[in-house]
């Protein structure tokens, strides 16, 4: 009896290790032995977003003949990007990149990772600047300050007009930023566009819709709303909806699956942010220029495959104009 | 692959194997080390890099924080207990530890010191509602667990990160002593103490004796309360150095530090052979449930295997390990 249980335990084991060699090489790539080796790390593998910035990856991955090996914690874990790192040094990879979620811990492991004259790439989000070779930057405030005002500009109409901002929280750095880029541009390039008024959604949808209909009550004149948090986005398209003001356009920051249903319904003009595919493609083309033994920092600009060439500003690479999502594009982006 | 893993293994139907021999082999113990021994087959040769004396040492920096809450967990189980609340106060005592050094501005010492008394202190509670009160140990601690990952996330907001630590403290979960990773001595120094506590000293019997019948242990004059308290405060203990080296090892201390890890260590304690109902286990069984599942997370991720397979072969070593046990128990 003990034998047989014994017997059966064993087998089983080396069953499932047998198994698991079966699954390999499914990950990706069909590169050659001797290829490079790029590992990359989203925050999260089960975020629709990174899932979208995966596909990218790949397609760069297979256009350059590299083995590209895509893993990252699936749940709330600060552990688990360190371990998954250490593993890829160990392991020798040529470049690793990461999407940075703890940029002290990350830091340190990245650093070493350095050490061993592994190539490092951050894309998405930046850990300390001596702890990578480069960093993917997906957009500049100033890229999305001209995309937005052009956006409200083509809404406006050639008479221009005023514009309303519904921002995330009073205080939030990136879209202060934003706005800061867009007060200097105006004068310039839109002298005939005003910002009148900026209001809170606290990054919460309701509160979007109440500010958006207070907006509307205060400024009559109002020709545009930009919401440029992505829950601002919808709450803001709805209040205009529920207004029947169809005189108002409504632009903004956000994601498509939350602008969806408002860029099909016609309320929502447009949705800006990058293009996700893209901005994983990118990763893979510099991780492997680096491997390579290209040097990036101060060397402007950079040859991004299908992208073309890229600016390079510093050590950051620019993924370049933001994207916007349309009417008649949404529908590819599921994220 | 199966024939490189099958030379490791001693054929179990050999004809010359007497039965003393078979009941020996069949023990959960020979069962992991034979499994163990498939992974390290397997893994030199699907993983690059794998079988090296370095990988070895950066493995045993990963497995420390949950080395040392199982460790622990061995006699808490012994006595037919359970502590849940391990892991939530692995991540209080980080919490606590970056708050006194940073909010307090205390020296290092100082919060090092505070941290190890949330944790003495959090294992105090557990062991003054099991052992004092005597309440069941799976509901105390599922309570605690709760209270104490509450109380870090309300002292932290459930955002602030304390980090920039001095290196001389991040050494104890980065740097190296005499080329070994410097936890891992302290795991070494764990494992040492818990093995004299659990096998050496008397104190190991009245715990099995607690586990197979805590009425009759009572009766036999073991000081039953005295005991079960010292099991709790041990893994209290345990949880608040366990805190200190996460902190140092990752250089920041937030709330949810430590998460699910409760669960890797009662996983390796029960790979490793201990009941879960206790009375029997060994110290040696948990190192080997502890080394089994962190050889495991480590090859798959050299063999360029997502990290989700591993929970799968976690459940599958689990399942036979515990399967291996139930037919033993019944042979």
């Amino acid at each position: 009896m003990t034998r047989r249980t014994f017997a059966a335990a064993v087998g089983l084991g080396l069953l499932t290790l047998g198994a698991s060699s079966a699954c390999r090489g499914g990950s990706s790539g069909g590169a050659a032995d001797g290829a490079l080796t790029v590992a990359m790390m989203p925050k999260n593998k089960g975020n629709p977003y990174f899932v979208s910035c995966r596909q990218g990856a790949e397609e760069a991955a297979q256009q350059l003949g590299v083995k590209l090996l895509w893993d990252g914690p699936t749940e709330t874990d600060p552990a688990k990007q360190n371990d998954v790192v250490e593993a890829w040094i160990t392991r020798g990879v040529q470049a690793i990149a990461v999407s940075v979620e703890n940029r002290e811990a990350m830091s340190t492991v990245l650093r070493k990772a350095r050490g061993k004259g592994i190539k490092v790439v951050t894309w998405d989000a930046d850990a300390d600047p001596d702890a990578r070779d480069a960093f993917v930057n997906q957009a500049t405030p100033a890229g999305i300050a001209d995309v937005l005002l052009g956006h409200a500009a083509r809404l406006a109409g050639p008479a221009g007009g005023e514009i309303g901002i519904i921002t995330g929280s009073l205080t939030a750095a990136n879209q202060n930023s934003w706005i800061a880029e867009m007060r200097k541009l105006l004068p310039a390039k839109y002298p005939n566009l005003t910002i009148v008024d900026i209001r809170p959604s606290d990054d919460d949808r309701k509160k979007a819709f109440d500010e958006t209909q207070t907006l509307l009550r205060v400024h009559p004149k109002v020709k545009v709303v930009m919401a440029i948090a992505s829950p601002a986005v919808p709450g803001a398209a709805e209040a205009v909806k529920q207004s029947g003001r169809k005189d108002v356009g409504v632009t903004g920051l956000g994601l498509p699956n939350a602008s969806k249903p408002y860029l099909l319904d016609g309320v929502l003009d447009s949705a800006v942010l990058w293009n996700t595919k893209d901005l994983g493609y990118l990763t893979v083309q510099v991780a492997t220029a680096l491997a390579k033994g290209r040097t990036i920092a101060g060397t402007t600009p950079f040859p991004a495959g299908r992208l073309g060439q890229l600016e390079v500003k510093g050590d950051n690479v620019i993924l370049g104009t933001p994207f916007t999502f349309t009417k008649a594009n949404v529908a590819g982006f599921d994220f | 692959m199966p024939d490189a893993g099958q030379a490791t293994v001693p054929a179990p139907s050999a004809p010359g194997i007497t039965r003393a021999w078979r009941v020996r082999l069949a023990t959960p113990e020979f069962v992991l080390l034979a499994l163990l021994v498939g992974e390290l087959v397997w893994f030199s040769l699907a993983g690059t890099n794998f079988l090296t004396l370095d990988n070895g040492l950066e493995m045993l920096r990963a497995s420390t924080e949950v080395g040392l809450l199982a460790l622990a967990l061995t006699p808490v189980i012994l006595t037919g207990g359970i502590d849940l609340s391990c892991g939530a106060l692995l991540g209080l005592s980080a919490v606590v530890f970056g708050a006194i050094w940073r909010d307090a501005g205390q020296s290092i010492p100082v919060a090092a010191a505070a941290a190890l008394g949330v944790g003495l202190l959090g294992g105090a509670i557990n062991a003054w509602m099991v052992a004092g009160f005597g309440r069941p140990a799976l509901i105390v601690t599922l309570g605690t667990a709760s209270l104490f990952r509450g109380l870090a996330e309300g002292l932290t907001g459930g955002a602030v990160n304390y980090s920039g630590f001095p290196a001389a403290f991040l050494h104890l979960g980065q740097g190296r002593i005499i080329g070994v990773p410097t936890q891992a001595w302290v795991l070494v120094a764990a494992a040492v103490t818990i093995a004299i506590l659990v096998h050496a000293a008397t104190i190991g019997r009245a715990l099995r004796a607690i586990g197979y019948a805590p009425d009759g242990a009572r009766f036999a004059g073991i000081p039953v309360g005295r005991r079960l308290a010292l099991v709790y405060l041990l893994s209290g203990g345990a949880a608040g150095v366990a805190g200190l080296v996460y902190a140092a090892r990752l250089g920041q201390a937030r709330a949810d530090a430590g998460t699910g890890f409760e669960l890797s260590a009662i996983t390796a304690v029960v790979l490793g052979g201990t009941s879960i109902f206790g009375g029997r286990g060994t110290v040696w069984g948990t190192i080997l449930g502890l080394v089994a599942l962190g050889v495991l997370a480590n090859g798959l991720r050299l063999a360029d295997q997502p990290a989700e397979l591993a929970g799968v072969l976690t459940g599958v070593l689990l399942v036979v390990a515990i399967g291996v046990g139930a037919r033993r128990g019944r042979a």
